[in-house]
């Protein structure tokens, strides 16, 4: 009795466990998935699933007058930047401090750096930019 | 000193907290001026002893053996790791890919509410006591003695790496261009003894992260950071007794956004 | 005439000319291989050179001493000890050990030559070290003292070995006593190198100037008994019966020795254990990656099995004392290389908790850093097998005759002349300025 019940509870495991990957997968063309911006400074991440599966926006708080649907639309802009976030514009319409962390906090929370864009590139998540060198850390002599 | 030292162990590590005001005040009535607390809990670099402590302003001023007293405060929760400053140093210094004369460390705190993640530039600490300058067979590296950079005359410089060895900081590296060891000297040669008031760094930095003065001077924005007893200063390896002279703080700012540059940065 | 005075030195220096070696035959062949090995890895380290360091070098700014500095320290420390040991006859006048001085006072220089050449392959500026050296001397500095102690250390032996070839040994004592106060000063000053660097937890103290000095004269037994061995195994004729009397004296020593280390050993590891800083680069060697490295070559190799061995041999069986010493060679270096990296391999901000740091670091040394060490010391080697021939396997001059009134000394091996009246013994001890013993005062 006790291992057919086990048996079971594994079937059941093994099955949820590729449930879950397909679910992600799915997830990840629903949404935009992760938007890495590197103007006017590298790098600041936006990721779609931290603001929509983690907490449960929905796509109409962003996407109705906020932001475009098309990736790096907005860092063309000039006045992307921290002055213009911090008067409540782009991502600062949230992050005030009041519906989520203000701007002038946690910078690196949004900001993940150099070292991050690196990372990213390294796991082929983005393709690098013209002109980059992506340094092996640790080295120098 | 050794005093000192045996009060201090006791703070607990880690914690930015341990310590209050009020043993704060209390070290200062023991005739130590404190200039910061370590995140390994502490207390460091005493800058003056008994008889200057309780001096008058002026006084406090001539604890530093320097003037100016070159110095840098690393207002760490800025840094956004943009690496304008790395750029910005290679490019004034002419330094090679495989060196850096400063560099940005990453700090995760995988248990930490909200942001986890810290980036932690390092440099040259221009140590009072500079452990560097002792171990140099040849003088070749040499506290300058109007300001205190720690500098190099890479003519002399044997290539025997004993300084790197003895660097707490891990500051040098040996440059095949200048056939020498290399390190930070503040942009001493390249921008400050051209009469530019701030290094490379901190010139470019766009988040005010890394603020360079003369800490020997009341009127200047280094002296006034890290004289502030409520705020926590500290070093990094408080323990190696050197007498760094690039402190770190905690720092957020409120907006609006533009006072967060240091005054005269690009 | 000036042939004939050429000769005569030739005979009290004991030397045999380099036809000796040439017609030596085996022997001659294997000289020829050691010292093309040396050249083909000197050419290398001048490869190196001209390169740059920096890409050929496994050494990185995170770790920028590596088995270099190792080899230099093993062949300095062995010098030294060398020098120590054989000063306990020849310099402080005790008899057993005074057959032992010529060899080991050569190889003492020899080692010396071979921890330069290691050196000037590690230093980015070697010829600039002597001029700045003297020009803007930091007398606050380990490393300038290490500079100019070794080499007064060298000069001092140098001249040592010029009296004793030239059997002046009165003279020969005193450089011999400027090579024992220079050698000491030098090598625990290399001790303070690491023990003086206050960032660096692991070799901070006064420990590393007492471990050297104890641990060199360890070295320096061990090499006088192996090259001693090895000399006899050249030449049956090496081992006389008062070089078997020193050889069981140094033995004895060694024996000493290796248990005076083996407890230095000891209580490093166990005071380090409980020192929060130390104990990462102690666990590293106890159960980490370099536990092969401390427990197989360092303790094992280099101080049990000799310890054993060593005991097991009474300092009379050669093949045991040779075995024993050989391996206490290959594990002495270990030692000196885990010495260098150990304090090395402990990022200096491990205590920040960052990411870059958050591991031991990593060093391997490279193929241009092998080579360069296998130069120095198949230099050093080369040099050995040079004197074994050359200099007529370090033996004291043979006495055909022994002239009326005078005797062969069982101390030096030289000839001393008895003054009237005088017994042997009290013209050894008068030749060798030791002091008189009161016999009436003694049996009263
Ligand atoms: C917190 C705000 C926010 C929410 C909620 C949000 N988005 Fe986005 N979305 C953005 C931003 C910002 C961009 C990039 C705009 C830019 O760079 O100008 C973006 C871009 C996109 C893009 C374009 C991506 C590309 O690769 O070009 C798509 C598609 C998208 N969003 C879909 C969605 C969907 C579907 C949802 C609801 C599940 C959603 N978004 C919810 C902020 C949001
Ligand atoms: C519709 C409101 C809204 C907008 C617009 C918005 N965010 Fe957020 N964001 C949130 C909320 C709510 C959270 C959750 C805060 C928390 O967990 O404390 C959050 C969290 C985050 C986080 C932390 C995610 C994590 O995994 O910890 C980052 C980074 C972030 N936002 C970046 C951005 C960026 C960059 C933009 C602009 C492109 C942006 N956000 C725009 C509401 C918003
Ligand atoms: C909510 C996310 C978020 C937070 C928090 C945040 N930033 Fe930004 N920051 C951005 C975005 C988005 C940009 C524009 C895109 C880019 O530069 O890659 C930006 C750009 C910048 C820039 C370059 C543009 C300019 O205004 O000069 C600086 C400097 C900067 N941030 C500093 C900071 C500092 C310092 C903090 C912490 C006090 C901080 N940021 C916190 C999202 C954030």
């Amino acid at each position: 009795m006790k291992r057919i019940a086990l048996l079971l509870l594994a079937a059941l495991l093994v099955s949820l466990y590729f449930y879950g990957n397909v679910a992600v997968a799915e997830e990840d063309e629903e949404h935009g998935g992760d938007i890495i911006y590197t103007k006017p400074l590298k790098a600041v991440i936006f990721s779609h699933k931290a603001h929509t599966e983690d907490i449960g926006l929905e796509c109409d708080w962003c996407h109705e007058e906020t932001f475009e649907m098309e990736a790096l639309y907005m860092q063309e802009n000039t006045d992307f930047t921290m002055e213009s976030l911090c008067n409540e514009n782009y991502c600062g319409t949230c992050h005030n401090g009041d519906i989520s962390f203000s701007t002038t906090t946690q910078c690196a929370r949004c900001h993940i750096g150099v070292k991050g864009y690196n990372e990213l590139v390294r796991q082929g998540k983005i393709e690098p930019e013209e002109g980059d060198v992506i340094q092996v850390e640790g080295g120098g002599h | 000193m050794k005093l000192m030292n045996i009060n201090l162990e006791k703070l607990i590590p880690e914690s930015l907290d341990s310590v209050s005001p009020m043993e704060r005040r209390s070290f200062l009535k023991m005739g130590l001026v404190i200039t910061g607390v370590f995140a390994g809990g502490r207390i460091f670099s005493v800058v003056s002893n008994v008889n200057e402590a309780f001096a008058s302003s002026t006084d406090f001023v001539e604890k530093y053996p320097y003037s100016p007293h070159y110095s840098m405060v690393i207002r760490q929760g800025l840094c956004i790791d943009c690496e304008q400053c790395l750029q910005a140093c290679k490019e004034t210094n002419s330094v090679p890919d495989y060196g850096y004369r400063t560099r940005i460390l990453t700090k995760t705190v995988s248990d930490a509410i909200g942001r986890q993640r810290e980036f932690i530039p390092i440099l040259c600490n221009h140590c009072n006591d500079a452990p560097c300058t002792r171990a140099c067979p040849t003088k070749a590296t040499y506290k300058n003695e109007v300001n205190g950079v720690v500098m190099m005359n890479s003519k002399k410089c044997i290539g025997c790496k004993m300084c790197i060895l003895a660097c707490p900081y891990e500051a040098r590296y040996y440059n095949a261009e200048r056939r020498a060891i290399d390190k930070c000297n503040f942009c001493y040669d390249t921008r400050i003894s051209k009469g530019e008031k701030l290094t490379a760094c901190s010139y470019v930095c766009p988040t005010g992260a890394r603020i360079f003065g003369d800490i020997s001077d009341p009127e200047n924005v280094v002296y006034s950071m890290v004289h502030q007893i409520e705020k926590q200063v500290w070093v990094l390896r408080p323990e190696s007794g050197t007498k760094p002279n690039v402190f770190y703080m905690k720092a957020t700012r409120s907006s609006p956004w533009d006072l967060r540059k240091q005054a005269g940065a690009r | 005439m000036i042939k004939k005075i050429k000769s005569e030195t030739a005979e009290r220096w004991g030397y045999m000319g380099i036809q000796s070696l040439i017609d030596s035959g085996n022997y001659f062949y294997v000289f020829a291989v050691i010292g093309v090995v040396a050249l083909a890895g000197f050419a290398v380290g001048l490869h190196g050179t001209f390169t740059g360091y920096h890409h050929v070098y496994g050494v990185t700014r995170q770790v920028p001493w590596g088995v270099l500095i190792s080899a230099y320290i093993f062949c300095v420390v062995t010098s030294t000890g060398l020098c120590l040991v054989s000063s306990i006859g020849h310099v402080f006048g005790y008899e057993p050990y005074m057959p032992i001085a010529k060899r080991a006072v050569f190889l003492s220089i020899v080692f010396m030559l071979g921890g330069f050449t290691i050196i000037f392959f590690d230093v980015e500026n070697p010829f600039r070290m002597p001029i700045y050296n003297a020009l803007s001397p930091n007398f606050t500095s380990n490393m300038w003292w290490m500079g100019t102690l070794y080499t007064l250390y060298l000069l001092a032996l140098i001249v040592e070995y010029f009296f004793l070839l030239d059997q002046n040994h009165s003279m020969s004592r005193l450089a011999g006593l400027l090579g024992v106060i220079f050698g000491v000063a030098a090598h625990s000053n290399l001790g303070a190198v690491f023990g003086m660097l206050h960032g660096r937890e692991f070799w901070y103290g006064p420990y590393m100037p007492i471990y050297f000095i104890v641990s060199a004269m360890m070295s320096g037994g061990a090499a006088i008994i192996f090259f001693s061995c090895l000399a006899w195994k050249i030449d049956r004729t090496v081992l006389t019966r008062r070089m078997e009397r020193g050889i069981k004296a140094v033995c004895q020593l060694t024996i000493l020795l290796i248990a005076i280390i083996l407890f230095f050993t000891f209580w490093k590891i166990i005071s380090g254990i409980v020192a929060p800083e130390k104990y990462i680069a102690i666990k590293a060697f106890i159960s980490g990656p370099y536990a092969p490295h401390f427990w197989i070559a360092e303790v094992g190799l280099g101080l049990i099995v000799p310890f054993v061995l060593l005991i097991r041999s009474e300092g009379i069986n050669t093949n045991l004392m040779f075995a024993a010493t050989g391996f206490m060679m290959v594990g002495i270096f270990f030692m000196r290389y885990d010495l260098v990296l150990a304090g090395q391999i402990v990022p200096v901000f491990h205590a920040m908790h960052v990411e870059e740091y958050n591991s031991l670091l990593h060093y391997m040394p490279s193929f241009h850093e092998i080579a360069v060490v296998v130069a120095g010391l198949s230099f050093s080697a080369a040099l050995f097998m040079l004197g074994e021939k050359v200099l007529n396997a370090h033996k004291f001059q043979k006495h055909a005759i022994v002239p009326p009134g005078a005797f062969i000394c069982p101390g030096c091996g030289g000839i001393h002349y008895k003054k009237e009246g005088e017994s042997e013994e009290d013209a050894l001890r008068r030749h060798h300025r030791m002091r008189k013993v009161d016999r009436e005062d003694e049996h009263a």
